[in-house]
């Protein structure tokens, strides 16, 4: 193919991948595909574009692997490649049995997010911060719910020449971000924080053998609280507020804790909170499942079902564990106590958790004792009925519930402490949605 | 984490007008319902009067099929599995016509002519007040203008992509929502839906003179029914009068016409099992005909 018509693709290539490949690699690429591969115009501008990553379709299929962005990653993938920018290096020495290995591990970023990556074999590679690479033949993993990349034995890494990748500001997680409290999420990185203290206690714990003074309690702002834990002494004192600097984030079942390490500033600041309403945070379901969890929050929701495990039910002794035919898994046989209890779903519209509500609750929300409980199941000799019960009494009401947010594997879960049913003025909120209809048409 | 799916609060007529469905491989990417208002459904929460019941299984193994009506003209279909035994044994329970409430599952089925209709299987039905059924219509009510709101504003935006929307701080099930509802269905009429939120409101308040100044004579939901050209050899007034004609020959005894019977006629006159079904109920919806139970369909 002559100059004129290299030119010609040239250009309209240029415009379709936006500047992200240099002029010269441009030309060089297409005249590897056009004149040394000798492949048709169509299959070299596919091939190019399919390269840098501006084909329509995001994911591609070769016969064995696959090209993702890191925001596409699921940490399953066995066969990846991924373009991507190191944002940051750091190559050290691990003993695997035994034996000194060099790894390489940091962070990758492009355009739609970061991830951390590890090098296996490490010891003849050199990455530089701030390039861009090919890592070829990776595989992902899932930690804390984050995926990390993995670069095995199998895998290689080539610096991606004349390719360009921007990472977005925000998303470069080794910095310290600053946050509000009622913001912080699992798995954010080092974060800035101004709050106050609103308790502080001292505990002794010991540390590899050696003894430690740990001071914990809750920092609060106008967004909401969290449980903070300071490794060193920072003389807090309950009531001042203070500006933390790369504090790190680790969950507890979900609840986020703000760690206080080695490597934080703290300084004493004024703050403009005002009164800091400590009672509970009022939030959506939707938002609880956005954090993952935390304290003394309250929604607002409608029952929409109960489930197994409801009613009256049977605990252990000793442990506390409800049981199941008179067994405890930990303590095997044993007379077990009655008590009662409702694993309820409330569901608000923007999302749904379970609740789990006491003995006490259990009571004056059904106005079912325990004593009316057990005579009733004796009655009809079958448990299950005091659930079935409850749930025609308790499905379909509108509650306000507050308490404890914890996540598993089944989603955010409240520990209920208090739960009362809403009374809603049906026609009021009618009317008021007609005046709002009615003035926006 | 996999977090439970909201129970959506929405009417028939947005739930039956849905078409498309996001089909999920797995427990961890459930399939949705996207509604032309750019609701992604999975869960539904609807309450109503359950019209009509009827066990199209066995007594041992009940399969329980009903209808619930929401408001003047607008059913939910239900179907009650072997695996929701708890639904099932309410439904033997609840004597027609009774206010219920029902969360489920929304599924979609496509007839052979590639029509889709919407069901919802249950997985807790329970009896409730006309109180707390005055609750959900606003609920529903409430959640339907909230859902106009947002397809109006999303649509107003000159740059239209999940994006954008994002960036104006859409939630990420509304902006993928959404964008699924325009992709799928083009931009809704409103006019259907704030038909609705007019129903609701006078049925919340029957003293006031709820008036929005909509079109009283709308032809019923066209999104509703959607008829492709040129898929049936008769036209649809043809259809609605030989129905009409043959409902008035089968009906020997006052009880209504046997639903198989008129299918057999029916059929041999060219108009097959669906758009019988279809036709039934644009002739329901007119008040021409009803259903005195399941079995029978008879004019009025």
């Amino acid at each position: 193919m002559n100059e004129e018509e290299l030119q010609l693709h040239f250009e309209e290539l240029k415009k379709e991948l936006d500047g992200k490949i240099d002029d010269a690699q441009l030309k060089k690429e297409l005249n590897t595909y056009l004149n040394e591969y000798r492949v048709t115009a169509e299959a070299a501008k596919r091939g190019i574009k399919r390269k840098y990553g501006v084909d329509g379709s995001s994911s591609f299929m070769t016969a064995d692997t696959l090209s993702k962005k890191i925001d596409e990653l699921k940490g399953t993938e066995m066969n990846v490649d991924i373009t991507a920018k190191a944002v940051y290096v750091d190559k050290k020495q691990i003993t695997v049995r035994g034996t000194p290995k060099m790894i390489i591990s940091g962070i990758l970023g492009d355009e739609t997010s970061t991830a951390p990556f590890t090098i296996w074999e490490g010891e003849n590679v050199e990455l530089e911060k701030g390039e861009v690479y090919l890592f070829k033949n990776a595989y992902t993993k899932l930690w804390n719910e984050r995926v990390q990349i993995n670069l095995g034995s199998r895998g290689k890494v080539e610096k991606a020449e004349g390719i360009r990748v921007d990472v977005p500001e925000r998303t470069i997680t080794a910095e310290s971000t600053e946050v509000k409290i009622g913001n912080i999420k699992e798995g954010m990185g080092d974060v800035t924080v101004t709050g106050r203290i609103m308790s502080v206690e001292q505990r002794n714990i010991t540390v590899k053998g050696e003894a430690k003074v740990v001071y914990s309690g809750i920092m609060a702002d106008d967004s909401g609280k969290i449980q903070y834990s300071a490794w060193n002494d920072y003389s807090l004192k309950e009531g001042e507020s203070i500006c933390v600097k790369n504090a790190y984030i680790r969950s507890w079942k979900g609840i986020p804790q703000l760690n206080l390490g080695d490597k934080c500033e703290v300084s004493r600041v004024d703050d403009s909170f005002g009164e800091i309403d400590m009672s509970v945070s009022k939030k959506t379901i939707a938002d609880i499942i956005a954090v993952g969890g935390g304290l003394d929050l309250s929604v607002t929701g409608t029952v929409v079902d109960m489930r197994a495990g409801s009613g009256l039910i049977r605990r252990c002794p000793q442990c506390n564990r409800s049981v199941l035919n008179g067994e405890c898994t930990a303590h095997g046989k044993v007379e077990p106590i009655n008590d009662l209890r409702m694993k309820l779903i409330l569901d608000d519209g923007t999302g749904a958790i379970s609740a789990v509500v006491n003995r006490q609750d259990t009571e004056r929300l059904t106005g079912i004792t325990l004593a009316a409980a057990e005579g009733l199941a004796k009655a009809r000799g079958d448990s299950e009925i005091v659930a079935r019960e409850m749930a025609g009494l308790i499905i379909m009401r509108r509650m306000t519930m507050t308490g404890n947010v914890l996540s598993d594997d089944f989603g955010p879960m409240m520990i209920v402490n208090d739960a009362k049913v809403e009374t809603v003025d049906v026609a009021a909120e009618a009317e008021k949605l007609y005046d709002e209809v009615e003035g926006a048409l | 984490m996999n977090a439970r799916e909201t129970a959506w609060r929405l009417f028939s007529s947005e739930l039956n007008s849905a078409t498309y469905e996001i089909k999920g491989d797995d427990e961890k990417s459930p399939s949705y319902v996207v509604t032309r208002l750019g609701a992604m459904v999975n869960r539904v929460l609807v309450a109503g009067v359950l019209t009509e019941k009827e066990n199209v299984g066995t007594d041992d193994e009940p399969m329980w099929r009903g209808r619930v009506q929401d408001l003047a003209s607008g059913n939910f279909f239900i179907n009650v599995g072997r695996y929701q035994p708890e639904a099932a044994a309410a439904m033997a329970d609840i004597d027609t016509p009774a206010f219920i409430a029902v969360v489920g599952k929304v599924r979609t089925y496509t007839a052979d002519d590639e029509r889709v209709f919407v069901s919802i299987r249950p997985e807790c039905i329970v009896k409730i007040t006309e109180d707390i059924r005055a609750q959900w219509l606003l609920e529903a009510a409430r959640s339907t203008w909230d859902r106009l709101n947002r397809m109006k504003k999303a649509t107003s935006l000159g740059d239209l992509s999940e994006k954008a929307l994002l960036a104006k701080g859409f939630g990420e099930k509304d902006a993928k929502g959404i964008m699924t509802a325009l992709d799928q269905y083009d931009i809704p009429n409103s006019t259907i839906y704030l038909k609705t939120i007019q129903t609701a409101l006078r049925t919340i308040l029957p003293e006031k003179n709820i008036d929005l100044g909509l079109p009283e004579d709308m032809s019923d939901d066209p999104d509703e029914i959607d008829i492709e050209p040129g898929s049936t050899s008769h036209s649809n007034a043809d259809m609605e009068d030989i129905i009409l004609s043959l409902l008035e020959e089968l009906d020997t005894d006052g009880k209504g016409a046997l639903r198989d019977e008129l299918e057999r006629r029916a059929e041999s006159e060219g108009i097959s099992s669906m758009e019988l079904e279809e036709i039934s109920n644009v002739l329901m919806d007119k008040g021409l005909v009803y259903e005195p139970n399941l079995r029978y369909l008879k004019r009025i």
